[in-house]
């Protein structure tokens, strides 16, 4: 189509009687094109796969209303991703999900230059007309991890790796231990940092130096299986898969998993954009709405844990239960969360202490 | 038929001037031929990698303020390579410099005025220069191998930045995520064309790289570097310092690093964030090469670079090209570059085989 | 701590150490003749995809280091070719061979990173190391004592034998040894791809004998690592030996404190991460001050072979 004055009056007549029209016309004689923009490479059976699995799950239940998403990987976090979010916006992306913390600044900046084109940003707090944010309640997965942690562990001491302490890890662990602890009050953890996202053999030997000093169940907050591995070569009590299920790494030592399950966010994302009504806005969800999921619950798991496991999983779906309602005591025992009171999303999002039972690490 | 390598009796600078040329053209074909052939869209990927930068016009803002950083640290690492100094933690300098430029931003958070510019300009080149002093020091006094040392101290200054963004510079507004505050406006680099991305330090990397193309060859300074670098026991009768020259080169590689990342910390980043880091430092050495060591070779050098990033991302947007694909044409481009370098010092020659009487 | 705990913590040493060992060795051998090939990073992905697709599809261990060293010798050519035959910059070439190796790895790499393989297990049946005591000395698979012996092989080969001798003469000074008769290049090329095969299984050993995976870049930095041993050693493998092992020491040391509390894991993570880089300096100075470096260090390195015919 040539930019002709009246090709220029035939768009403008059609925007007009697009909202008449209604969203699913308009999809058919275009579908929208989704852009996806990770910060490592779809094959690391972990947080970018999971967006992938997202990706593709939404073009399956869209079909032609949306065109074959666009996925750009290992896009570090800096002046880089400025670039590939323009580019999908100027390649006609009208809905661009960016899937890591740091690239908040930048699509805010991008988002600026393109008021037409939807932006979601996944783990950020910045938002503005055009940009959206949206995360996942991992922590919930983590209470039913730490349930069954807490009933299977013989030592009461379970290993939790890290890769930098920021406050979704840290809500991840306290979220684990507070779940055991309700189990086992004994029970201990220690977080052990390792200052990177993807070493695998780093990781592996990280779960091996806490599998010989006593710990027998171990979760992680890396992207990848090599914990797992280790845990179902040494043959300890378990461990749990992240992100994605992993059972073809540890069939034995993988007691269940959390599952990013971003598909649905996605296609509702999608379908909003199509049908003009999408609205900035700050989404979380969780078990209830099924973007986290618990995956099978290993067979060597008796009964009455799996049910035990099931009811907090349940409680946190019919909100019955939460697991950071208090009393809750910091790690060094004084007491930080005052019974019957929860603390505020914002307040999750940003913590930074540990809570009883935690080993803090340096 | 056979060939033979003849040397020339000086080196071609016809040969200077086509070989990154036709390096470039090499990577294109093959690159072509050899993705089409395990099942990719070959052409397609040469379209978007190597053309699509330089045809959209959107994109010439994006390859100068990659190529930027990367000139201004190619200028520098091809001083210090002239004069036989293997500088290779041009990173960790570079890192150094956005630190110290980091710094002084925090420091006058609360402050305004013009001169916070160029004091964090000052200190990122400081910082650099420091950083790059340490290789210099035991290079002079210890005759440590520099390449080591240097290489070494990239990996530590990085986790110099996880540290201070994590405990000490931590921003206090940002729900506990590893990053400083948000530079005030008075520390952060104007845009120099409006509605573009275009900052200060794209021309500022041109002027860098011709200042250094004049000292080079103009000046007692460019002298002394090359003849030490090319003939060290001559240069040592002419009354030429190594010592000397060596802090000179790592203290120059240095500081152009640092002076590159303040431009990046307070251009494109606006906030030091563990992301800071982002392999320009080590991408600079190969600019270095493919511009042949010359400042102006690194211009050009720096924006063939540029354009392998940058259309990159394009094929992976376009065409859904893996980056890993992108990688693999990077490394293409620069064995055949490395490779042409031969034919600027030598000549093919067809041999004529002689066939031997037998007596 | 108990002895348990110790030998555990030796086991964990031992298999961080052993693929930073074997790369060195090889790189160790092309820097004695004269070369210096910074791209040991590149053909240890090689190596680690190789492996991993070879026992994936073969479920063959052996098979599979043996290809990986093949792969890690197909990818030095490359590496000789360009600096030997063409005399082109070594540091540049290196370079480009580990971006070279890690594209290619990740490309040839997909499709296979959510599929599991299993260890080599151990090389001596078990029966043997059931006491801890004997687990340290006979619990470990064939790649951690092929490391071993290659340490012996190289130091005996370097001092001992005729060819060690030539490979040296051509680190020291390829003119002369041009000039009584050995071909220089030819004895870097043999040097380039020894360094090739070694890398190639350093990269195996990351499937292998760590974490039973591919995932991409998973040899995460360790190939610079193995080049700075190098220097570290002062281009001798019993010492290179001795740094490998401290290097893995303290790198499993770190997670020891963390994982176990106590005063130790109060050192912030950022430190103990810089600390192996910043040992390395240490110790440079350290050689250099024992003048020893400047009389071991090969007095070609790095320099292209340029006869003047």
């Amino acid at each position: 189509m040539t930019l002709t004055r009246r090709n220029v009056l035939k768009v403008g007549a059609a925007a007009a009687a697009l909202p008449l029209l209604g969203g699913k016309a308009f999809a058919q004689a275009e579908p929208l094109k989704v852009g996806f923009m990770l910060i490592g490479t779809v094959n690391d059976n972990g947080w970018n796969f999971g967006h992938a699995q997202g990706a593709k799950f939404m073009k399956e239940a869209l079909g032609d209303a949306v065109a074959e998403p666009t996925i750009v990987e290992n896009v570090p976090e800096g002046p880089d991703c400025e670039r590939v979010l323009r580019e999908l916006a100027q390649s006609g992306h009208k809905l661009i999900f960016a899937t890591s913390f740091g690239y908040g600044d930048y699509v805010i900046k991008v988002a600026e230059q393109f008021p037409d084109v939807k932006f979601e940003h996944a783990t950020g707090y910045q938002r503005s007309d055009n940009v959206a944010t949206y995360n996942a309640r991992f922590h919930e997965g983590r209470a039913v991890c730490g349930t069954i942690a807490g009933h299977l562990s013989k030592t009461g001491k379970a290993g939790y790796i890290g890769s930098f302490p920021i406050p979704e890890v840290v809500l991840g662990i306290n979220s684990f231990v507070l779940a055991a602890r309700k189990v086992n009050p004994a029970f201990e953890i220690t977080p052990v940092y390792i200052s990177t996202w993807n070493d695998p053999a780093k990781e592996a030997d990280a779960a091996r130096a806490m599998i010989d000093q006593g710990i027998d169940i171990i979760a992680q907050h890396t992207d990848g299986p090599a914990a797992l591995q280790v845990a179902e070569e040494r043959g300890i009590v378990g461990g749990f898969g992240q992100g994605a299920d992993m059972v073809a790494f540890a069939p034995k030592a993988q007691l269940t998993s959390i599952i990013d399950n971003w598909g649905p966010t996605y296609v509702e994302s999608a379908e909003a954009v199509i049908a003009g009504t999408w609205a900035s806005a700050d989404r979380w969800p969780g078990l209830k709405e099924g973007e986290v999921q618990i995956g099978p619950y290993n067979a060597s798991i008796p009964a009455d844990v799996v049910a035990a496991a099931e009811a907090v999983k349940a409680g946190q779906i019919d909100g019955s239960f939460n697991i950071f309602t208090g009393p809750i005591n910091d790690h060094t025992g004084a007491e930080r969360v005052a019974a019957g009171v929860t603390l505020t999303d914002g307040e999750l999002l940003s913590m930074d202490w540990y809570v009883e039972g935690v080993n803090p690490p340096a | 038929m056979q060939f033979r390598l003849e040397k020339r009796r000086e080196p071609s600078k016809l040969m200077t001037y086509l070989t990154p040329v036709a390096a470039v053209v090499l990577t294109m074909v093959v690159g072509a031929v050899i993705f089409s052939a395990i099942g990719y869209d070959g052409i397609g990927a040469v379209r978007e990698i190597f053309l699509t930068p330089l045809t959209n016009s959107f994109k010439w803002q994006d390859l100068g303020v990659k190529a930027a950083p990367l000139i201004i640290i190619g200028v520098g690492l091809s001083i210090a390579y002239r004069a036989n100094v293997w500088n290779i933690g041009a990173e960790g300098q570079y890192v150094m410099g956005g630190l110290a430029a980091t710094g002084v931003a925090l420091a006058t958070y609360t402050m305004t005025g013009w001169w916070i510019l160029p004091l964090m300009f000052v200190a990122g080149m400081l910082g650099g220069a420091a950083y790059a002093a340490i290789p210099a020091l035991l290079k002079t006094r210890l005759n440590v191998n520099e390449i080591l040392t240097s290489l070494m101290l990239t990996y530590a200054s990085v986790q110099l930045i996880y540290y201070l963004v994590r405990a000490p510079w931590k921003d206090p507004m940002g729900m506990g995520f590893p990053q400083t505050r948000r530079f005030a406006a008075d520390a952060l680099l104007p845009n120099i064309i409006p509605t573009t991305i275009v900052h200060a330090g794209v021309p500022i990397a041109i002027i860098v790289a011709l200042i250094a193309w004049f000292v080079m060859s103009r000046s007692v300074f460019g002298y002394q570097m090359k003849v030490v670098g090319a003939a060290p026991h001559a240069a040592r009768y002419g009354g030429f310092s190594e010592n000397k020259t060596i802090w000179l080169a790592m203290l120059v590689s240095g500081g152009l690093a640092g002076m590159a990342g303040m431009l990046e910390v307070a251009g494109p980043f606006q906030r030091m964030v563990p992301g800071f880091p982002t392999n320009y430092g080590f991408t600079a050495i190969i600019v270095a090469f493919l511009g042949r060591l010359n400042p102006l070779g690194v211009i050009f050098a720096g924006i063939v670079m540029a354009i392998t990033f940058v259309g990159g991302e394009v094929a992976q947007t376009t065409i859904g090209l893996s980056s890993s694909a992108t990688g693999v044409f990077q490394a293409m481009m620069l064995f055949f570059l490395l490779a042409g370098d031969i034919l600027i010092r030598y000549r093919i020659k067809r041999v004529v085989p002689v066939v031997e009487a037998r007596a | 701590m108990t002895p348990e705990l110790l030998v555990a913590i030796i086991v964990t040493v031992v298999g961080a150490s052993t693929p930073i060992l074997i790369a060195a060795l090889g790189e160790l051998i092309v820097e004695k003749s004269g070369v210096l090939n910074l791209g040991v990073e590149g053909m240890m992905l090689v190596g680690a995809i190789t492996a991993f697709v070879i026992v994936f599809v073969t479920g063959n261990h052996y098979l599979a280091i043996l290809l990986a060293a093949a792969a890690g010798v197909a990818t030095s050519l490359i590496f000789g070719f360009l600096t030997l035959s063409l005399s082109a910059n070594q540091t540049a070439t290196g370079l480009a061979l580990t971006i070279f190796g890690t594209g290619f790895s990740a490309l040839a790499g997909q499709g296979y990173s959510a599929r599991p393989v299993t260890l080599l297990g151990p090389l001596f049946p078990a029966e043997i190391a059931t006491h801890p005591m004997w687990r340290v000395l006979f619990g470990y698979s064939a790649l951690v004592y092929f490391a071993l012996i290659m340490v012996v092989a190289v130091w005996f080969f370097l001092k001992r034998t005729r060819a060690g001798l030539i490979l040296r003469a051509v680190g020291e000074n390829d003119l002369s040894a041009h000039s009584i008769g050995y071909s220089v290049i030819g004895v870097r090329y043999l040097a380039v791809m020894f360094g090739g095969a070694m890398a190639g299984i350093a990269g195996a050993c990351f499937p292998l004998l760590l974490t039973p995976q591919w995932a991409e870049r998973m040899t995460a930095g360790r190939g610079w690592i193995a080049v700075a041993l190098v220097v570290f050693a002062s281009w001798k493998p019993f010492r290179l030996l001795a740094g490998a092992y401290l290097f893995g020491l303290v790198v499993t040391m770190e997670l020891y404190a963390k994982a176990g509390g106590g005063p130790l894991s109060a050192i912030p993570s950022e430190l103990w991460a810089a600390l192996p880089y910043l040992a390395t300096v240490v110790v440079l100075v350290l050689i250099s001050i024992r003048r020893d470096a400047s009389t071991n260090a090969p007095a070609c390195l790095g320099k292209p072979f340029l006869p003047a015919n």
